[in-house]
């Protein structure tokens, strides 16, 4: 039965695509997409099994990684949401002190660079005026009286 | 007995066939769409034709086990170029699009393998829901035009490539098909051949360990696979607990991404 390493195939593939992507992008939001595509390749993985052994076990825990990336989704897109108002990227190394101290990065001085750190006073919208100003504090009082 | 049940199990042959005039309609509609310059007409019409007739014949037809395999390739092959596009581009909006057409594709292998259930929910789930919220997190943070400048070069991209690569070589040496077929042929020819090896020779990475005999995950069931029924039974009867965590686990991860992205108002300083 060759049919069940072409899947096993096919779901390593995938595994490993997603880990390249995982490594390699800088991007938070791509860093979590490929991250999904390992766990396609796992799933593929456990239904493939779960067709050889005739039994539904392997579907079973499928759907449990479809729950599971779904929670992992949302709660990683929220955090991204908060991450991205304080500096305004997406960029993973801009949260680098978060890691260790003193790790060394390895590229050999050909990092591209780190998107810069906005002042605070652009962090809200400015909006340019558009008519005058109305006065509510005199038409309040007009209205009481 | 495992013949029959197979058989049985075979969700996708009966509809097999039908995919040829599904595609050759495709092809029809779309010769036939509305362009700048008008491609002739007779050949659009020809192909619908040939489509039409296709889906009268293969209604009464038993499927073949070549349109599986020709699926399979399709799927698989789609799926591996969708995820090599998905993360080498530059663009996450275009990746994200890709990474559609990866679930996708990998929802056809869950058809082929005889989950439907599985495919109708990681499509709704991951290509509907988890997509889109995707794409709304790139309209809200990635509004400047064009590409943004961590985006234009990947990390250490040759390490990585080359770690990939590895683990994907090595995975491929650890199922090469003569390792995987003592594992395919069954739980008791695999418990067989691992009781014949007694000196450790000939074991292969996916045989059973001797001392534990057959994995009680791999007894055959008795119901045909590819119905929902049995999938729900095997969740709430033997997973009910897990079933009830992971709905838990859902509560709080809404929860908590509701708590995380709310946005409190900042004091002026």
């Amino acid at each position: 039965m060759s049919e069940l390493h072409n899947y096993l195939l096919v779901g390593a593939v995938l595994f490993a695509l997603g880990a390249i992507g995982f490594v390699t992008r800088r991007n938070l939001i791509m860093m979590t997409l490929s991250a999904e595509l390992m766990l396609q390749g796992v799933s593929l993985n456990l239904v493939a099994f779960s067709y050889l052994h005739g039994n539904h076990q392997g579907q079973a825990f499928a759907v449990f990684i479809v729950a599971v990336a779904a929670c992992e989704a949302g709660v990683a897109l929220a955090l991204f949401v908060a991450l991205y108002q304080r500096r305004k990227t997406l960029d993973i190394r801009a949260w680098r002190e978060l890691g260790e101290e003193g790790l060394v990065s390895g590229t050999g001085g050909e990092e591209p660079p780190i998107a810069p750190v906005l002042p605070a006073a652009l962090e809200s919208p400015r909006l340019t005026p558009a008519g005058r100003v109305p006065d509510i504090s005199k038409r309040r009082a007009d209205n009481r009286v | 007995m495992t013949a029959t049940l197979l058989a049985q199990a075979d969700w996708f042959g009966g509809h097999a066939l039908a995919v040829l005039p599904v595609l050759l309609g495709f092809l029809a509609v779309w010769w036939l769409l509305p362009r700048a310059k008008v491609w002739p007409r007779p050949v659009g019409v020809l192909l619908g034709l040939a489509a039409l007739a296709g889906g009268g014949v293969t209604l009464f037809q038993p499927g073949a086990a070549v349109t599986q395999d020709l699926l399979f390739g399709f799927f698989a092959l789609v799926a591996i170029g969708s995820a090599v596009l998905m993360i080498t581009n530059r663009n996450p909006l275009y990746s994200a699009l890709w990474f559609v057409v990866v679930t996708l594709c990998v929802c056809g292998l869950f058809l082929l393998r005889s989950a439907p259930f599985l495919a109708a929910a990681s499509a709704i789930v991951y290509a509907g829901a988890i997509i889109v919220t995707f794409l709304f997190l790139i309209m809200l943070a990635q509004q400047a035009v064009g590409v943004a400048a961590y985006d234009q070069r990947a990390s250490q991209p040759l390490a990585a490539t080359l770690l990939g690569f590895l683990v994907l070589g090595g995975l491929l040496c650890a199922l090469r098909p003569e390792r995987t077929a003592v594992f395919a042929a069954g739980p008791a020819l695999a418990q067989a051949s691992a009781d014949a090896d007694t000196g450790g020779q000939g074991r292969t990475l996916l045989s059973y360990p001797p001392a534990l005999g057959p994995s009680p995950l791999s007894q055959r069931g008795n119901q045909p696979l590819g119905t929902v029924r049995g999938l729900g039974r095997s969740l709430f009867g033997d997973y009910l607990y897990a079933v009830e965590l992971a709905g838990t686990l859902l509560l709080v991860a809404s929860i908590g991404a509701i708590a995380i992205a709310l946005r409190t108002p900042r004091r002026k300083s």
